[in-house]
């Protein structure tokens, strides 16, 4: 065994990695970027390496985690004799592999041959089916051509799928369904493969419909025994992105297990396979219409690809697979350590077995209420679940800054039970448990995932979220997200609204209509926001302990009815809202501006003009628990005050895995910001890079039309004209690094710019 | 909390107190000796104790309804016009305007109740002090609902009234205008008079020549003489096509020259703020027009040093909520004064002073919401030694620079030969001549009667007391209905029966109860507030609250340099 071993990672894995090294004594070295100085794969490892150029801070992967040179410069630097990529990155590049080799250092996973011809996807293909592999039909050369592409997605038929052949993990990936779109997507698809991968090459194949993901873990010593470890069920995805995977999959009986597992065997051997790699395999699902008999016997499944590392999904193998008459776990790490160190293999096949089963869920920062798209942020808060049968691989810490510079998986989450719907019930309850806040992610939407219909009978394919998404988004859809924030049922009365900047703080009657019915949870969080930010206005702290009567924050007025304290709140995607807020002074209130040590307050609130609910707030230094019409409901609060938010602090909530920001909304300095805020100001969904201008100002563009595109997380967001009209400012250039919200461009309505100003009123 | 001044130099601001500083809750100090704490002896399981709370919540309900009601301004439909033009109703601008969530100390908002046929809730204007940007400032909100926000009598009288407290504590100025100017039908009772319309621009001159800031935002109209509001003012706001600033209106334009013009083209914010320059700030609407008035006042110049220190504060010990069972409602059944005390100062703590002598008057040091005070309060009539006690008292307040608490329910100082042959008179003026001449700021409430030269030797209306405020049970008059009944029946007697006629019991009793009435009616809390003799009829369970505001507000201004007394007679 070796004495050192560099971690060529950062995030959860490399902190996966670090963990297994400690156990078995080795000392680990970690890499680092300038942005992940302080982040705890460094603090976990026992000696760590900084990364990037020397002159300046530049934390791409690019200059850092991909730099081949710097990596063997910090193995030689420490005395590492090995390096462990981990997956991603380093991981599939077969020049790393060799030149590990070639500076005397062991690179822990397969020969660089084994990689280089995996990495290949065509000659993959080939290499496999020459070995009695079944693979799915698609094109047959090295490099198509645009052309050779078109020509063969007509021969192979529709739909077909666009795949980089350098790539992996379902990045870049395109899914034609129309012989018309196929050459705008060969380009788009080729732009990808380019900057994410740096080759184009782009290989085609016949889509299957209804597709399961099943692959198959392979383990390999060096010494010619290869065994494969059963398999994970990886179906759960979204644009081909894996969501949820567990092991063993439902759906294959003991003939079609062990037929995989044995062509998987046969496509590492092909290659000479030696340490932890998985077989991808494409299953199509049961057609509910064909009879029993046919789920007997062997499936039909293809080949997919080989991926020549270790797995984000390979925890819940080394969960559910038992080896040996005492159900041993196997550490995969351990055995990659082992088989690299030269060690043999201590098991064969028949050694192992499934016992229990295995889910692992993906929390990823990501807002599945935006189109998934990439959120960032500082962690705030950071509760990670524990309990039975419950592991989390996490790579954050509590005040992690999460970039788009990387991968946006935070944290996987897994549950283990003696069966799957135990293992599903402990899964949910985990996310649940989970808290994050500060950065916006899909816990709270892959706990809804989980309970899906089909989830829970096991009734997979890739199609399901994006189905399921299209077609019953409730299903999927957070409870207490503002977007369910259906205007307030306005009281019953006649007491006019008016909107804007000058929404009045009681209607014009003076009525203030009491609820009838308990308030919707999304309601509940505007509430949860507004009471967090009512009772923290605390009385400022003079000089000897003195509290001044007049920065109480009772609302006092002389009469006994206390004034309301409007909170307005915004959160990113939704209308600014208004909660207003004031204590309840039964006949008895003695003396409201004494600074009372009780923490809870009875309040009446009401949004917008929305009927008045009497509700009890507690405030602890992590929760709000909010007592509405008799439910209590806890929340997760944290607030960011960092410095630079200009609008004030932000407040955070989470519940039941979901978490959203709300922003202080001042309506006088948003209407101060301008006009062109409410008219076709476009800004930037997420923090990334212009890559591409395509329009000037004071062009006229038409509605839909790319003005620009961001890249970010290596993926490609057109941002359109939202109507006709000129584009009046191009805030964005070039190469541009842009945080989100961030106005890039502002396009006038062609009709208001056709009129003149005075018009307006 | 212990006062001491041994050692201090005259003439210097007194400001010695022992006691430092305690976290509320902690142990004091082994040096400092804190006063004794006082009990209580009402019983709430009596029938009594019964009584008083349900009359006193009798009492409140009827303030409550009548402040509610006069909040509401000009009623419904004036205030569907008045949001309809996408303004803010004034108590909603006052809120917008305060810092959140923060008190507001509103001046008489029950001004002009029953008057003028109950034309003008709370007499058209919103006064009062409340906190922007963390400074204490006196606010004043016309009511364009009631009658377009023009000045009846007691409208020129509130905000006299609140420019008033604003130069005695030197708070800065916050004028929110909206006002069609002096009402017309009334121009002889508003107009011409020294504390009349005028007075209002004479203030504020006086008042930024002081150096206390005088700041407007024009929210609507601001008509003829109410133009000057703005132009008085140091700095000045105007919402756009909203706020307008003129002598004389188009109406007035048009006949006096035939011109034709918008109230927009005449003297709105773009003109008054690209072109005359009688407004400094353009703002787009009435949200707009409170911010930079937020940011106006956080700009002004650092606060005065407090003039006296200040503790951690701690809560009454006896509960304030036995306040109604342990006081009676009658200012006639007597009660000992010590359980209001009990009830309205920190821990409950009072050091008394000359406990046994005089006893009709109680007079000690306290704290109040962390402020000191002294603490004067009527037990009983008073008599000669009373009247010296509280001169006494109220000459060591000032030299200690101590605020004074004046608890008003007095029936007078007591009568009869043996009393005035003990030169009552000339005890009584001692302290009308204290209270007087003192220079430490007088909070009054009076919480009972208020009746004759006791009103006067305990900071009535006319001694300028910072503040005043009334119980709603409390009773205010020059004496007592029956005794001014009694006293003009005997004296009309006197006179018939010198004419040598008859005057029966029932004449007698016809004649004497018109008088009643009269003293019934012009005697209520509500007669007197109407007529801004007091600031206020407040709860007597928001007294605390009160008067911890009014002497933060207080605290605003320094203490004036001591100074002589009249001549006591000795």
């Amino acid at each position: 065994m070796f004495d050192t071993v560099l971690v060529a990672n950062r995030g959860e894995i490399a902190l996966r990695v670090i963990r297994t090294l400690r156990r078995l004594g080795v000392r680990s070295v970690a890499v680092f970027s300038d942005a992940d100085a302080d982040a705890p794969h460094v603090r976990e490892a026992d000696v760590a390496v900084r990364l990037g150029p020397a002159d300046r801070s530049d934390s791409s992967a690019a200059e850092t985690y991909l730099r081949t040179d710097q990596i063997l410069a910090a193995a030689r630097r420490t005395g590492a004799q090995a390096v462990h990529p981990g997956y991603g990155f380093l991981a599939e590049n077969p020049g790393f592999a060799r030149a590990c080799a070639d500076a005397g250092l062991v690179f822990i996973g397969p020969p660089p041959g084994a990689v280089e011809l995996m990495g290949d996807k065509i000659n993959a293909k080939e290499a496999v089916r020459a070995a009695g592999v079944p693979v799915v039909p698609g094109s047959q050369a090295t490099a198509p051509t645009d052309e050779e592409l078109v020509a063969a997605a007509d021969e192979i038929g529709y739909p077909v799928l666009l795949k980089p052949s350098a790539g992996g993990g379902g990045k870049g990936m395109r899914l034609v369904r129309d012989p018309a779109d196929l050459p705008t997507e060969i380009g788009a698809a080729r732009r990808v493969a380019r900057t994410a991968f740096g080759d184009d090459t782009l290989l085609l194949e016949r889509w299957v419909d209804r597709p399961r993901h099943i692959e198959v873990q392979v383990l390999a010593d060096a010494h010619g025994n290869t065994v494969h470890l059963g398999e994970r069920e990886c179906s759960l995805q979204r644009r081909h992105q894996k969501l949820i995977e567990e092991a063993p999959s439902v759906l294959l009986n003991a003939e079609t297990r062990a037929a995989m597992g044995a062509a998987a065997v046969r496509a590492a051997e092909s290659c000479g396979y030696t340490g932890a790699g998985t077989v991808e395999f494409i299953v199509p699902g049961i057609d509910p219409d064909a009879p029993a008999s046919a789920a007997e016997g062997v499936r039909d499944f293809f080949f997919m690809e080989m991926n020549t590392r270790l797995q984000v999904e390979h925890p819940v193998t080394e969960l559910a697979v038992a080896v040996g008459p005492e159900a041993a776990r196997l550490d995969l790490v351990e055995w990659q350590l082992r088989v690299a160190a030269g060690e043999r293999l201590s098991f064969t096949q028949s050694d192992i077995s499934f016992l229990g089963h295995a889910i692992e869920a993906r929390i990823c920062a990501e807002d599945p209420e935006r189109d998934f798209l990439p959120t960032g942020g500082r962690i705030l808060t950071l509760d990670e679940p524990r309990g039975e049968g419950i592991r989390v691989d996490s790579g954050v810490a509590p005040g992690t800054v999460v970039t788009s510079a990387y991968d946006p998986m935070l944290a996987k989450v897994i549950a283990y039970g003696p069966d799957r719907p135990t293992a599903l019930r402990r899964l949910r309850a985990a996310l649940a448990d989970t808290r994050i806040l500060g950065v916006t992610t899909n816990t709270g939407f892959l706990r809804r995932l989980l309970a899906h219909p089909d989830v829970v009978a096991g009734r997979l394919d890739t199609g399901l979220v994006e189905r399921t998404a299209q077609q019953q988004p409730v299903l999927l859809a957070a409870p207490h997200s503002p977007s369910n924030a259906a205007p307030s049922n306005p009281a019953p009365s006649n007491a006019p609204t008016t909107a804007g900047t000058t929404a009045p703080a009681a209607p014009a009657d003076g009525t203030d209509a009491r609820a009838t019915e308990p308030p919707s949870p999304a309601h509940l969080l505007y509430y949860a926001a507004a009471l967090a930010r009512h009772l923290e206005l605390t009385p400022a702290a003079e000089p000897g302990g003195w509290t001044d009567p007049f920065s109480s924050p009772s609302g006092w007025r002389l009469g006994g009815t206390p004034a309301w304290t409007t909170h307005r709140l915004r959160t990113p995607g939704q209308d600014p809202v208004s909660v207003r807020i004031r204590s309840i002074t039964a006949g008895n209130v003695t003396d409201a501006t004494d600074n009372s040590p009780e923490p809870t307050r009875e309040v009446e609130l009401r949004l917008d003009a929305g009927p008045v609910h009497r509700a009890r707030a507690t405030l602890a230094a992590d929760r709000l628990h909010l007592t509405v019409d008799g439910l209590r409901t806890t929340f997760a609060l944290a607030t960011d005050a960092a410095p630079g938010l200009a609008a004030g602090p932000v407040t955070w909530l989470g519940i039941e895995g979901d978490a959203w920001p709300m922003h202080t909304y001042d309506p006088v300095v948003e209407s101060a910001a301008g006009a062109a805020a409410h008219h076709g100001a476009l800004t930037a969904p997420m923090p990334g890079t212009v890559t591409v201008i395509k329009a000037t100002a004071g062009e006229t563009v038409r509605k839909g039309q790319p003005l620009l595109v961001l890249e970010a997380m290596k993926m490609e967001h057109v941002i359109a004209a939202p109507h006709d009209g000129v584009v009046a400012e191009l805030r964005a250039s070039a190469g541009a690094t842009v945080a989100m919200e961030d106005l890039l461009v502002v396009v006038t309505p062609a009709e208001e710019a056709a009129e003149p100003a005075e018009v307006r009123s | 909390m212990v006062i001491s001044t041994t050692g201090a130099p005259s003439g210097v601001r007194l400001n010695a107190v022992t006691g430092t500083a305690t976290a509320p809750g902690a142990a004091p100090p082994a040096a400092a000796a804190p006063a004794p704490r006082l009990g209580t002896s009402a019983d709430p399981g009596s029938a009594a104790y019964r009584a008083n709370t349900e009359a006193h919540q009798a009492l409140v309900a009827e303030l409550r309804a009548k402040l509610d009601a006069a909040a509401l301004g000009g009623g419904a439909k004036a205030r569907v016009r008045h949001t309809s033009r996408g303004k803010l109703l004034p108590r909603d601008r006052v809120d917008t305007l305060l810092d959140p969530a923060s008190p507001f100390l509103e001046l008489a908002p029950l001004a002009a109740d029953g008057m003028y046929d109950g034309a003008a809730p709370a007499a058209g204007v919103i006064a009062g002090i409340g906190r922007v940007a963390g400074r204490e400032v006196v606010v004043v909100a016309n009511d364009a609902t009631v009658k377009g926000g023009t000045y009846y009598p007691m409208t020129v009288k509130k905000h006299l009234r609140a420019q008033e407290v604003a130069l005695e504590n030197r708070l800065p100025c916050i004028y929110l205008v909206d006002s069609g100017g002096a009402f017309l039908p009334m121009q002889d009772e508003v107009f011409p008079d020294r504390d009349h319309f005028g007075r209002i621009f004479y203030n504020q001159a006086r008042l930024s020549a002081a150096g206390i800031p005088q700041i407007a935002a024009v929210l609507g109209s601001c008509t003829a003489g109410g133009a000057y509001v703005p132009a008085m003012s140091d700095q000045a706001v105007i919402v756009r096509n909203q706020g307008t600033i003129f002598l004389g209106g188009p109406p007035l334009v048009k006949a006096a020259t035939g011109e034709v013009v918008t109230a927009e083209e005449l003297g709105g914010g773009e003109l008054h703020s690209r072109t005359s320059g009688v407004t400094d700030h353009l703002a787009e609407d009435d949200a707009h027009a409170l911010s930079i008035v937020r940011t106006i006042v956080s700009e002004l110049g650092p606060r005065a040093a407090k003039p006296w220190p200040l503790t951690p504060v701690e809560p009454p010990a006896v509960d304030p909520a036995g306040l109604y069972g342990a006081v009676p409602v009658d200012p006639r059944t007597p009660y000992d004064v010590r359980e209001v005390i009990a009830r309205l100062v920190d821990g409950s703590r009072f050091a008394e002073f000359k406990a046994e002598y005089g006893a009709t008057l109680v007079t000690g040091f306290a704290r109040i919401h962390g402020h000191p005070v002294g603490i004067v309060a009527n037990n009983g009539v008073l008599f000669s030694e009373s009247a010296v006690k509280g001169a006494h008292f109220i000459e060591l307040c000032d030299q200690r620079g101590i605020p004074l608490l004046f608890l008003q329910n007095i029936t007078g100082f007591m009568v009869g030969r043996q009393y005035e042959a003990g030169g009552i008179a000339k005890h009584g003026a001692k302290m009308v001549n204290a209270v007087a001449c003192t220079r430490v700021p007088k909070l009054t409430v009076v919480i009972g009667g208020s009746y004759g030269a006791g009103n006067y030797s305990m900071c009535g209306r006319a001694y300028s007391p910072r503040f005043l405020w009334m119980w709603p049970g409390a009773k205010i008059s020059v004496m007592g209905g029956e005794q001014a009944a009694s006293v003009l029946a005997t004296v009309r007697r006197d006179q018939l029966e010198a004419q040598g006629e008859e005057w029966p019991t029932e004449a007698e009793e016809e004649f004497k109860r018109p008088v009643r009435e009269q003293y019934e009616r012009q005697g209520n809390a509500y007669y007197a507030t109407a007529r801004l003799w007091d600031d206020g009829v407040i709860d007597p369970m928001d007294t605390r609250t009160v008067v911890g505001l009014a002497l933060t507000a207080c605290a605003n201004a320094p203490l004036a340099p001591p100074a002589p007394y009249g001549v006591f007679r000795m």
